[in-house]
């Protein structure tokens, strides 16, 4: 029903934002669950917007939709279970073909890019990075370093991470995952010698709760927003760069004395989690026909799901 | 940069594809056991291993996951509502193409198989369809989880999409190619495939 109230409230907005106008090139009246459907309407001044409907599941329950738009100041968000007026499709149940019924449980749109032109300049960039100067870096450290010391240094940082990770728990009403985020810092810190081993996991089998401030936005019901594919930092969303600033005031690494520090400390972070991690970009762009979109994509999927939980 | 968002969780559903065999109740465990198995074994045989024999291991591995997974299905909600607007020879097409992909990502990803482990965690059954969670635990206590989604066709059941960490493979293609046909015609969606299989040949 949440999903259907939005879609009240939304349609509303629009038809308000819309009130005088006329819409003409009205949708010619095929809907279907399986194909969606795509209205261009336009206004009375002449613009033209696109209404369209992308069906959840293409040949699922014939009553899943969701819808996407680029009416300025419409977000939609939601999926419709049935039709209700309001100038919104009424899409045709397929008789005889059963329910998808995982389908609901996961409201498939994807995140409005209007910056679309300008994260694609970010993205080349952070592509040229990558394998220009990231890459060989974190080759070359990977070469030197041994595994054990470079593990101890990812779990360094991983524990210098729980401020954050323990306040974002506790923001959510999530406090037995904050203590056992307290638990575990505590753990790591002593036994584990000031972070660099990961008792907590290893010896203890605790999970460690991955919370941060955007994530704990999108739990008070902030939507992600629009999408930004910040140079350097990578896939983010209008949300979740909040999230990250709102972070930085819990991270240790902020408080260095002097900007170049910072820098260094993050850089060094950085270099040593990509020693992993090399390959995985390469793969992604492998698999995809448009990275950029598949990375996009895969944030968004990603992001929600990580706020379900 | 790559390191605020786990591009391998991206990646490893073709771990996924090879490890986490479906498991529910009844017969069709034995089967999709016995496919993994298959799989698994073909990887490790010490006979089928090195250069020379990529070719006969990837036919005999892509035998076993045609019977595993419906990759009509999975095309044609990738195309989602592009699909009913192709001829019946451009769908085939474009089922072709779109396995192809698949199969030669994946089995890149097979061969880099590594010891992980595999731990069914659950899974719900609703009439014709079926989801299926499992655990994937890497050689260095890394876990993915990841979800099945498979629909009974006839005495089979085929999967039609894998999610990891809550990333779905069918969806992320389906905005990926409808991003691309919002801006250009279907053929042109079809050359970038083809070139793209061109390239990793």
């Amino acid at each position: 029903m949440k999903g259907l109230s939005r879609i009240g409230i939304v349609a509303g907005v629009w038809l308000f934002l819309f009130c005088g106008s006329s819409f003409a090139g009205a949708p010619d009246g095929s809907v279907s669950p399986e194909e969606g459907f795509l209205w261009e309407l336009r206004n009375q001044e002449g613009e033209v917007y696109r209404l369209e409907g992308i069906p959840v599941q293409p040949d699922g329950p014939g009553h899943l939709l969701s819808f996407k738009t680029d009416i300025p100041g419409i977000i939609l968000d939601g999926t419709t279970g049935k039709q209700e007026g309001q100038g919104l499709p009424s899409p045709a149940a397929r008789p005889g073909e059963g329910r998808d019924p995982f389908q609901e449980e996961e409201v498939q749109e994807s995140i409005s890019d209007p910056l679309e032109p300008v994260n694609r300049v970010f993205f080349e960039f952070n592509d040229l990075f990558y394998f220009y100067l990231l890459k060989p870096v974190a080759q070359g450290y990977e070469a030197v370093v041994p595994e054990t010391a470079r593990l101890g240094v990812r779990n360094f940082f991983t524990n210098l991470g729980f401020p954050v990770r323990f306040v974002n728990c506790l923001l959510q009403g999530k406090f037995e995952s904050a203590s056992m985020e307290f638990a575990r810092f505590i753990l790591n810190s002593t036994v584990g010698l000031a972070g660099l081993i990961d008792v907590a996991s290893e010896g203890a089998q605790m999970k460690r709760y991955d919370e941060d401030f955007g994530q704990t936005l999108g739990s008070y019901g902030i939507g992600t927003g629009f999408y930004i594919h910040w140079p350097l930092l990578g896939p983010s969303s209008l949300r979740d760069t909040f999230g990250r600033a709102g972070d930085s005031f819990l991270t240790p690494a902020s408080y260095a004395s002097e900007t170049q520090y910072q820098l260094a400390v993050r850089s060094f972070d950085t270099v040593n989690e990509t020693s992993f991690r090399i390959g995985e970009y390469e793969d992604l762009k492998k698999a995809a026909i448009d990275p950029y979109v598949a990375l996009r994509d895969a944030y968004y999927q990603y992001r929600r799901s990580k706020i379900k939980e | 940069m790559v390191q605020c968002f786990p591009v391998r969780a991206v990646l490893s559903f073709f771990v996924g594809l090879l490890l986490a065999a479906p498991a529910w109740a009844g017969a069709p465990i034995e089967k999709i056991k016995s496919s993994t198995d298959k799989i698994l074994s073909i990887v490790s045989d010490p006979a089928m291993k090195g250069q020379a024999k990529s070719g006969e291991r990837r036919k005999l591995i892509r035998k076993v996951v045609d019977e595993r997974f419906d990759w009509e299905e999975m095309a044609r909600r990738s195309l989602a509502r592009h699909w009913a607007e192709r001829t019946d020879a451009e769908k085939k097409e474009f089922v072709t193409l779109f396995g192809n992909l698949l199969e030669r990502t994946y089995l890149d990803k097979v061969e880099g198989y590594a010891g992980e482990k595999v731990f069914y965690q659950g899974e719900s059954m609703d009439g014709e369809y079926a989801t299926v969670d499992v655990k994937i635990v890497t050689t260095r206590n890394v876990e993915m989880p990841v979800r099945y989604r498979l629909r009974s066709k006839g005495n089979e059941w085929l999967v039609y999409d894998i999610s990891i960490e809550g990333v779905s493979l069918v969806n992320n293609y389906r905005v990926q190619f409808s991003n691309i046909l919002a801006k250009s015609p279907y053929k042109d969606l079809v050359s970038k495939l083809k070139e793209k299989s061109a390239q990793e040949q």
